[in-house]
């Protein structure tokens, strides 16, 4: 909401009517003939070559499936294989323009758009360029092996090279382009700019906007490009993705050479089927899905549909829609037509269309139609045509039986290495900036207004008598995480930052406050209110190398982009093999007193999912530090905050929260109390509530606790826990989270695994109520105090003499509450 | 990492040892193998190597310190660490234990102390009270650590479970163990006591097995001694490798008591015995019968020209059985001298093993006269022949000659041989030839 932007009533509240722009459908009719100008005859025929290259792939793979042989080699091959034979024109024109600095991102029936971009990027790259991709990816491995008697060009080696390559990943096999770990619907090829294809429908429609947004924001060369199918046109974060690539202020607030739309193409790859699903007749109402773009913006996202049975209609497309980005016109919305004979997978029967419907297409196949049209126009004769398919067929043969030799392309080896998937699930990096560039900041930081402010803070909270400054003198949590993020936006060129209210408003809990002063639009900016998009466009961005701090405000919000978190973010760094790096921090908060659907914390959530950080910082200190290990790392962190405690002051760290730049590593506990009889372990702002409990367990029964903050949960080091357990004997743990799978019951198996021996009680889990969050005035009977912990160790640990409960922790109290699943 | 040195245990029954001497200084680099240290018990003393390369960091004990055994008084390792939890173990041996009410009252007010001592009020079961015992881990390796009979407690825990304060309590509230006697306790499932005979009141080995106010089982179960294995295998390896029989006759004493009584009222004579006096004749006999003068070699006998005698000597350690070499060319008076002398030294520990070999004698006697014994059946020490077995003396009714009846002191005479190497007939004789001796002694005092 910037002030900017006057909403004059007096222009809103007048009569007038929504006038959208013709949509065209199929308007290209230009025969070959007339194509020669556009086209050399090499060129034309390089067109046929990678049709009949995808065609000729993916036959392979299906006869794999259904026969276990091709060309009398037999495999057995259990894993994916979603074909697209039938769309390969589309492919092909779709990848025909694009260059190596154009992204594409795809989905899980994307074979066909690897290979049409890869083949694409051959076509484009000379020798040298091509020799330094396949000579450094992975060390020369593939180049290696492929490289064994080759005869002919280089651009032939990397023919091979991109086919063994994509097909040993389609078979899991350590030389594959991501070393067996994405195989088929995840296989992509970074150096030919192919990005991450998605096995989530829809998942690039987000992704891949984000992608734009780096391109955009760090001035990089080059569009995107996100295939996703029809049926992904109902999924939200696909929705939303659009919705963010087209937000007015990119024309509308975004200076000099910001200004302008996100360089993307949805590319809408309509085969007319959702798995079984007629996307046109049934399970959708778009009718063209080009009609979408309507709804988007002013431009209907120059949306269009296009024949992609003719790969020079997608072709003619491309060029034209390019030229818009390249004034920066985007976004863009094809719906490219076409049509698949293939099942969704081996296993589809085709029982939702008729043998007639199929025949009718085929009939009409791209690669014949096209063939046909070459030979009339005198490109080509009928020889050369099958000689083309003769030598795929000799190179599908050739890669097939490289691919599947156990001595040339193993697995990875987990007998051998047992923990090597392990440690490719974080990439642990410790990067002060992505980029080596000036960073574009609009004042020196010391200009800063809130950095003046801070300047006359207090940075620990009591005075030299131990007297509490006021609140407002002290230097708040919120102001340990603005320092730790400006930090950053000082240092990393790449860093942006956005969410929900991230710019003007300061963030939602002033966390912000003062980097609006600071920083450009195009590096701090307002998303609109679509978690999936937030997300999604992070992890694009990361993706393709620039680091990133998305927030989403409450906690309770995770749901809003759960695929994102759950399945995106976590995955891709093992997923691509390690060639991908993720260093996403993602700010969410844990809230209080706005009920039950802005009340939760969820970092059990998080911490189930592998391949996610975790942290939850209580302490100015602590929050400081740890902002300052994720801003390091090149890790996805889940970074929990919490609103309880934003202005609470540092009560720990001698001599205050330093001015200067240091980091807490992720993982260690801190003792934030010491103590003998009883360890109280807490995530989050419960700490405050444990410490008030050890007050009054001393002052009351002589009993003397130490509490211990985990501060983050993965990683997480037990020892310091386990130490403090030998001492105490007796552990607590608390947290906000509701107690019913909770996070500290998974610590709390471990500790009992861990140091059984040691235990004089088990260990007890004090959390909130498996309730709905009631409102503020009832908060009281639901999440922890330390009348709960103490009644607990009262009833659980050791019986205090004299203790009257308030609450009930009783056996056959927790029996009867399991019961009925509350 | 670093390792603690020990004092050892020496045997089931030592409780604790004289420190001597350290060989090495603290700093000083250690090889494994080298010596480290000396101590003694009451009856011997030994060295002890060092069982780990490194630095003796530190040592808690200095000469003539006496050092519970199992107690830690020493620590090899790197340096650098840390020692100090190896001392505190080390030194809670020696140091008695504060009484448990001073803790209680020092404790109440004071709230940086542990909430243990002041609220748990230790509680044992009734004897005999089973069932499951609900108790911590904790609580159950501290009370299997000291020996703490967890079983009886009542734990003040949630659902009555004994925790680790109950264990506390009790612990506090018993005298402190030495080292042996934790371990004793906890292999014989021992329940400590209310008094200590040791140091500071410090509970015993030995204290837990002279009273058990739980278990009422009237025994103790103590490894043998090494001298008592071997007597038991030497007795029972002649039991069943011979085919022993023993044959009793009664020997007129009239003649050795006669002579007694001359030795007696000799002034400056030595002190000549009944045994001395019995075994001269017994000699006198074998030098008549070789053939009871000798080794059973199973398929071959050895015959001895000379008399090697052999004597039962009973001693605090146990039985012992010494030789008197040459045995036959004493007078009465040399070996009265030299039965004395090998009888001291095997009652003090000093005597020579050569001298204690069954193989090193010809021929043994053991004398249970004068404990009243009246017939017994001696054990032979193989590979001897026969042993001969001398009983008290008893009046016995008999013909004086000429129609006169009257008592006369008799002997006690029993012969065990092994049949394998004798008859009866021979053994019968020979024995009769000693009772002849006897009752014809003649000696030179």
């Amino acid at each position: 909401m910037p002030k900017s932007q006057f909403i004059d009533p007096k222009m809103v509240r007048k009569a007038s009517k929504v006038e959208f722009k013709d949509i065209p459908v199929n308007q290209y009719d230009k025969t070959i003939e007339e194509e020669k100008v556009n086209f050399t005859k090499e060129q034309l025929v390089d067109i046929y070559h990678d049709m009949a290259l995808i065609r000729e792939f993916e036959t392979m793979l299906n006869l794999i499936k259904i026969r276990g042989e091709y060309e009398g080699i037999e495999y057995n091959h259990p894993g994916p294989a979603h074909l697209s034979i039938g769309q390969e024109s589309a492919a092909v024109g779709m990848a025909y323009h694009l260059g190596v600095e154009d992204f594409i991102f795809g989905s899980h029936r994307s074979h066909g758009e690897i290979l049409a971009k890869g083949m694409s990027a051959i076509h484009k790259l000379d020798d040298e360029a091509l020799m330094e991709v396949m000579k450094t990816f992975f060390d020369g491995t593939i180049l290696d092996i492929v490289s064994k008697k080759h005869t002919g060009d280089l651009k032939s080696l990397a023919r091979r090279f991109l086919i063994y390559g994509t097909l040993a990943e389609i078979f899991a096999r350590e030389t594959g382009f991501n070393k067996g770990l994405g195989g088929s619907m995840h296989a992509f090829f970074t150096p030919f700019g192919v990005y991450p294809n998605n096995a989530i429908v829809g998942g690039s429609g987000d992704i891949a906007v984000g992608a734009a947004l780096f391109k955009k924001v760090n001035q990089k060369d080059g569009i995107v490009v996100a295939n996703i199918g029809d049926a992904s046109m109902a999924c939200g974060p696909v929705w939303e993705g659009m919705v963010f690539s087209a937000m007015d202020q990119f024309e509308q607030l975004w200076e000099g050479a910001y200004k302008g739309g996100l360089p993307i193409i949805f590319n809408i790859m309509n085969n007319q089927y959702g798995m079984g699903g007629q996307t046109c007749g049934e399970t959708m109402g778009y009718d063209i899905a080009a009609r979408i773009g309507a709804g988007i913006n002013r431009d209907s996202m120059h949306a269009e549909r296009v024949d992609g049975y003719n790969p020079l209609a997608v072709i003619d497309a491309y060029k034209r829609k390019m030229e818009l980005l390249k004034e920066k016109k985007g976004p863009v919305l094809l719906d490219v037509l076409t049509y698949r004979y293939s099942g969704h997978s081996p296993s589809d029967a085709s029982s939702y269309r008729s043998k007639e419907e199929i025949e009718a297409w085929e009939e009409q196949d791209c690669i014949v139609s096209y063939g046909k049209e070459l030979i009339k126009a005198g490109i080509a004769t009928q020889q050369e045509l099958d000689d083309i398919k003769a030598d795929i067929t000799e190179l599908m043969k050739y890669s097939m039986t490289l691919a599947i030799d156990d001595e040339v392309s193993p697995r990875m080896d987990l007998i051998k290495h047992p923990e090597l998937l392990g440690e490719m699930m974080f990439s642990e990096g410790s990067v002060d900036k992505m980029e080596d560039r000036p960073v574009e900041v609009n004042h020196p930081m010391e200009e800063n207004p809130r950095v003046q402010q801070i300047a006359k803070k207090e940075r620990f909270a009591f005075d030299n008598n131990g007297k509490q400054f006021s609140k407002i003198k002290q230097y708040q949590l919120r102001d340990g995480l603005f320092e730790a993020i400006a930090d950053r936006f000082y240092k990393d060129p790449t860093l942006v930052a956005y969410g929900e209210e991230n710019r003007d408003w300061g963030g939602a809990f002033a966390v912000y406050r003062g980097l609006t002063e600071a920083l450009p639009y195009q590096r701090l900016f307002n998303s609109p209110i679509s978690e999936a998009s937030i997300i999604g466009t992070a992890i694009g961005y990361a993706m393709c190398g620039g680091r990133v701090i998305p927030e989403i405000m409450y906690c309770d919000f995770l749901g809003r982009c759960g695929d994102e978190v759950f399945n995106q973010l976590p995955k891709w760094q093992a997923m691509s093999g390690n060639v991908i790096k993720m260093p996403v921090v993602i700010r969410v908060s844990v809230g209080s007193k706005y009920g039950a659907q802005h009340s939760q914390d969820w970092s059990s959530l998080v911490a189930h999912i592998p391949g996610l950080k975790v942290c939850f910082p209580a302490t100015p200190y602590d929050a400081k530090g740890l902002m300052n290990s994720a801003l390091q790392g090149t890790d996805p962190v889940i970074f929990f905050e919490s609103q309880r405690i934003y202005d609470i002051g540092e009560q720990f760290h001698e001599g205050g929260v330093p001015e200067g730049y240091y980091e807490i590593p992720f993982g260690e506990p801190d003792v934030k109390k010491e103590g003998k009889d009883i360890t109280i372990l807490s995530i989050g702002a419960t700490v405050y509530r444990a410490l008030e409990a050890a007050k009054e367990l001393e002052e009351k029964y002589g009993m003397s606790a130490e509490v211990i903050d985990a501060r983050s949960i993965v990683p997480f080091n037990y020892e310091p826990v386990i130490e403090s357990l030998k001492k105490t004997g007796r552990i607590l743990l608390t947290s906000d989270a509701n107690e019913r799978g909770s996070f500290l019951k998974d610590m709390a198996q471990r500790i009992t695994e861990l140091a059984f021996d040691e235990l004089d009680a088990p260990p007890v889990v004090v959390g909130s109520r498996n309730w709905i969050t009631p409102a503020y005035e009832l908060e009281e009977f639901f999440f922890p105090c330390k009348e709960w912990m103490i009644d607990a160790i009262h009833e659980k640990i050791v019986p205090l003499k004299g203790h009257v409960v308030s609450g009930n922790f009783t056996n056959a109290e927790i029996i009867r509450r399991s019961k009925l699943g509350i | 990492m670093a390792t603690v040195v020990i004092m050892p245990r020496q045997g089931q029954s030592v409780e604790s040892c004289i420190f001597t001497e350290w060989f090495k200084q603290v700093g000083d680099e250690v090889k494994k193998g080298e010596p480290l240290f000396a101590y003694e018990t009451d009856k011997a003393s030994f060295e002890e190597e060092a069982a780990e390369d490194g630095i003796l960091l530190g040592v808690f004990c200095e000469e003539g310190d006496e050092i519970p055994v199992l107690q830690n008084i020493a620590v090899i390792g790197q340096p650098g660490e840390n020692i100090d939890e190896f001392m505190a173990d080390g030194s809670s041996g020696t140091q008695p234990e504060a009484p448990l009410e001073e803790e209680a009252i020092s404790a109440s007010p004071n709230v940086e102390s542990s909430e243990v001592s002041e609220e748990v009020v230790v509680q044992v079961k009734e004897q005999g009270v089973s069932g499951d015992v609900k108790i911590s881990p904790r609580a159950k390796k501290l009370a299997e650590k000291e020996a703490v009979p967890y079983q009886n407690l009542v734990g003040t825990g949630p659902e009555g479970r004994v925790i680790e304060r109950d264990v506390t309590a009790y612990i506090n509230s018993k005298p402190k163990m030495t080292p042996l006697a934790k371990e004793v306790a906890k292999e014989e499932g021992l329940q400590t006591v209310e008094q200590g005979s040791g140091l500071g009141g410090a509970v015993k080995a030995a204290d837990l097995t002279s009273s058990n106010p739980v278990y009422s089982e009237d025994f103790e179960i103590k490894k043998l001694p090494n001298i008592r294995k071997l007597i038991a295998k030497a007795m029972h390896t002649s039991l069943q490798n011979s085919a022993q029989l023993t044959h009793h006759l009664g020997a007129d004493a009239r003649r050795l008591l006669e002579l007694r009584k001359q030795v007696k009222a000799t002034e400056g004579a030595p002190n000549i015995t009944i045994n001395d006096m019995v075994c001269m004749a017994v000699i006198k006999a074998l030098k008549q019968f070789p053939d009871a003068n000798a080794h059973f070699l199973g398929d071959s006998v050895k015959y001895f020209n000379k008399v090697h005698l052999g004597l039962a000597v009973d001693t605090d350690r146990g039985l012992m059985v010494p030789v008197i070499k040459n045995a036959d060319d004493l007078s009465i008076t040399g070996l009265s001298n030299q039965f004395k002398e090998v009888a001291q030294s095997c009652r003090q520990g000093s005597i020579d093993p050569e001298l204690l070999s069954s193989e090193a004698a010809s021929f043994t006697v053991s004398n249970l006269g004068n404990y009243g014994v009246e017939m017994f059946t001696p054990v032979i020490n193989l590979p001897q022949v026969a042993i001969l077995g001398v009983n008290t003396i008893v009046p016995r009714p008999a013909d004086l000659g000429g129609g006169a009846y009257g008592f006369v002191p008799y002997m006690g005479l029993s012969l065990t041989y092994d049949h394998q190497a004798l008859d009866g007939g021979l053994a019968t004789r020979f024995l009769k030839q000693i009772a002849i001796e006897i009752e014809n002694l003649e000696i030179d005092f």
